[in-house]
């Protein structure tokens, strides 16, 4: 379900997190393993698939599913896939 | 990625894939997953242990995963850890027993300009000239303490001190590089001072960053992060950084390849000498000959660096001798192998023999085709030997050479540089001691030549001989019985049969030499020699030589001429005058003529016992 979302696929690979985890539960203060180390981790993984460099006012506002994705709209980064199919 | 590629080519497909999707796409995510499934192999598939202890300036810990990857694709089972970050003395003060994990393969000390020497980002700040030079001076003395505390208390460790590349963002790069105490001149220094200490100490080794820093470009960096936790490097960055140094750490644990094996064709030279002769062949200073030379460069480079070179080529060998002798821009000599193996036989058959004469195993070797076919055979027959091309694009070949690491060592030493010499010595050696292993088992044979005069009581065997034998034969010439018997009426004429006896029994007549008179009474021409193919390799055409030679002196004959005639079968006596040191007189394709004069006689084999019937010794 999360093919068509490349931002999701990356979360949930990146926190090593179950398939079906909604976006909405993925914020740091839900994740443990969402720490300072893993934050830097984060935002060059971010930087790096995206080819993006935030700044630092943002930097502060990357801290859950919506938010990152806020901030990679405003950089003109599309998320707009082909429809997902019924099944 | 190409070196990835060849480190992990004994992986599973699984973990192959893992391991390059992460290393392409820079992703620690990715990264996390190819670890694990690294994780799932045997130790043995993962390689030897390697733990390295890393002491740095800045950050590394976000990229440890990164750097364990690139570790353990070398193959190893990698166990990279930090020290405490930014105290590197105060670690190394410790005995190295006393350290929460006392034991590791190797230490790094990876530091950067931005802690380690500030002043020289801001040098006016600082009171360039003088007081800069006055802190680069300390941290000369720094570098001096820090090898110093390593020696002491890890010795025997390996110590890899990384230099410092300048800082991609600096707001000054013009005027920093116009006095030799400026910024860049002064970090200069500093790797100077780390080379040096190299080069002093055989258990020092340079972890070259700012060489890489260099070759990898801006975008290596990324300030965002490392103002925010002083990690200097971007994802992209993070896989080059991580890639380099394990590259450096791999001479730790992987031995370097002793041997090249390259094919000739299309790979030294364009072209294929065979079809386009040496005139066809491109190898010069313009497009594409000069990419060739280039191949020639980087080759003869190894020699002298201690890789030992082979040929493997399918040619005719006179063939490609020609092109070594008359190219006028060969830069690689025919003494530049070790073993040349220019035949039509398979080449992994060729490579094993090499193999065998230099004493190494095939997973010694390197190997260097344009051939596609040739290059899958060799990995299919012999999985052990590197493959370092994988197109027949010279110019592939030239990057193959440029990039690769198998010839990685820390040091040359006079044994590498003296290696190809050792062993042609010793490929000498052995070939005299086989020449000797072969004198004794020859001996073993107990043989005995009966020489003979050409008579009626032989002369049947001897029509069936001229008639039949093809490969050890001089001149072909089918006589019958009739034409024979002429010439042995004919005055002065020289006609003599050799008749073998070994241990195992009578081998009857299997050698005969014919020569007649030419015009005058002092020229004597050679017109049939030949011998049994079941007999040779035994030397009895030098005992029968011997005896006809002893003839010859007799009859006060002072010139003896002979005659090569080629034919399809007996190219094995080809070189036979020219090796019983008969001169060339004449040569085109269909015949070579020689002249021996005055003669001489000579000795004949001493592993022969020689019985003569002829009453004329």
């Amino acid at each position: 379900m999360n093919d068509n979302d490349p931002l999701l696929r990356l979360l949930l690979e990146f926190f090593d997190l179950p398939e079906d985890t909604g976006p909405e539960n993925i914020r740091q203060q839900l994740l443990p393993s969402w720490d300072s180390l893993a934050m830097v981790q984060l935002i060059t993984e971010l930087e790096g698939v995206f080819s993006v460099n935030f700044a630092i006012d943002e930097i502060d506002r990357l801290r859950s599913y919506d938010e990152i994705r806020d901030a990679l709209d405003r950089k003109g980064v599309s998320f707009h896939g082909p429809p997902i199919s019924a099944t | 990625m190409n070196l990835v590629r060849q480190w992990i080519r004994s992986f599973p497909d699984v973990q192959k894939a893992a391991i390059m999707e992460a290393v392409e796409s820079a992703s620690l995510a990715k990264t996390r997953r190819a670890l694990r499934l690294l994780e799932e192999l045997d130790p043995e598939q993962r390689g030897p242990g390697l733990d390295v202890e890393i002491l740095s300036t800045y950050n590394l810990e976000p990229l440890l995963p990164v750097l364990q990857l690139a570790m353990s694709c070398l193959p190893s089972q990698a166990r990279p850890r930090l020290a405490p970050l930014d105290n590197i003395e105060a670690h190394m003060a410790q005995p190295a027993r006393s350290h929460a994990q006392a034991v590791f393969d190797a230490r790094m000390i990876i530091w950067r300009i931005e802690e380690v020497l500030p002043e020289a980002l801001y040098p006016f700040s600082h009171g360039f000239p003088e007081r800069l030079a006055a802190r680069v001076d300390q941290l000369l003395e720094r570098i001096e303490r820090v090898v110093w505390l390593h020696r002491r208390n890890s010795p025997g460790i390996p110590l890899f001190l990384s230099t410092m590349a300048f800082p991609v963002n600096f707001a000054n790069p013009v005027s920093a590089a116009q006095h030799c105490a400026g910024p860049f001149a002064s970090v200069s220094r500093v790797n100077q001072k780390i080379y040096e200490a190299a080069t002093s100490d055989d258990g020092v080794h340079v972890l070259d960053l700012a060489s890489w820093a260099a070759l990898e470009g801006r975008t290596h960096a990324d300030a965002t992060v490392d103002f925010l936790a002083r990690q200097p490097l971007s994802a992209k960055g993070q896989v080059g950084f991580a890639l380099f140094i394990a590259r450096c750490l791999r001479p730790l644990i992987i031995p370097r390849r002793k041997v090249l094996a390259l094919d000739l064709d299309n790979t030294l030279w364009g072209g294929v000498v065979g079809e386009d002769g040496v005139n066809g062949l491109k190898l010069g200073h313009e497009f594409p000959g000069n990419v060739h030379l280039r191949i020639q460069r980087e080759v003869l480079e190894l020699r002298h660096r201690g890789v030992l070179l082979v040929i493997l080529s399918k040619n005719n060998e006179a063939d490609a001798r020609q092109a070594f002798e008359s190219l006028p821009d060969m830069i690689l000599k025919w003494d530049d192998f070790a073993v040349r193996k220019i035949n039509w036989n398979h080449k992994h058959e060729n490579l094993r023999a090499a193999a065998k004469e230099l004493g190494l195993g095939p997973d010694s070797f390197a190997f260097l085709d344009d051939a596609d076919y040739e290059r899958e055979q060799m990995r299919q027959v012999i999985p052990e030997v590197l493959i370092l091309n994988e197109t027949p694009d010279p110019l592939q070949t030239l990057r193959a050479l440029w990039e690769t690491d198998a010839f990685d060592s820390f040091f040359v030493s006079n044994e590498d540089r003296r290696r190809h010499e050792d062993y042609a010595m010793r490929g000498a050696r052995s070939a005299e001691a086989h020449q000797d292993d072969l004198e004794a088992f020859l001996r073993s044979l107990e043989m005995e030549a009966t020489i003979q005069p050409i008579q009626p009581s032989n002369l049947e065997r001897v029509v069936t001989m001229v008639g039949k034998t093809n490969q050890f034969n001089l001149t072909t010439r089918r006589h019958s019985r009739a034409q024979l018997q002429t010439m042995l009426a004919s005055s002065g004429s020289i006609a003599l049969a050799l008749r073998l006896r070994d241990k195992f029994g009578d081998q009857g007549i299997i050698a005969v030499l014919l020569a007649v008179r030419a015009g005058d009474a002092a020229t004597l021409v050679i017109d049939s020699f030949l011998v049994s193919c079941r007999a040779l390799g035994r030397g009895v055409e030098d005992v029968l030589w011997a005896a006809a030679l002893r003839r010859v002196d007799r009859q006060s004959v002072r010139r003896l001429e002979a005659e090569y005639i080629p034919t399809a079968k007996n190219g094995i006596v080809a070189g036979l005058y020219d090796r019983l040191g008969l001169q060339r007189i004449e040569h085109n394709s269909s015949s070579t003529r020689y002249l021996l004069e005055p003669v001489a006689i000579v000795e004949s084999p001493s592993w022969i016992a020689l019985k003569d019937e002829t009453n004329e010794r």
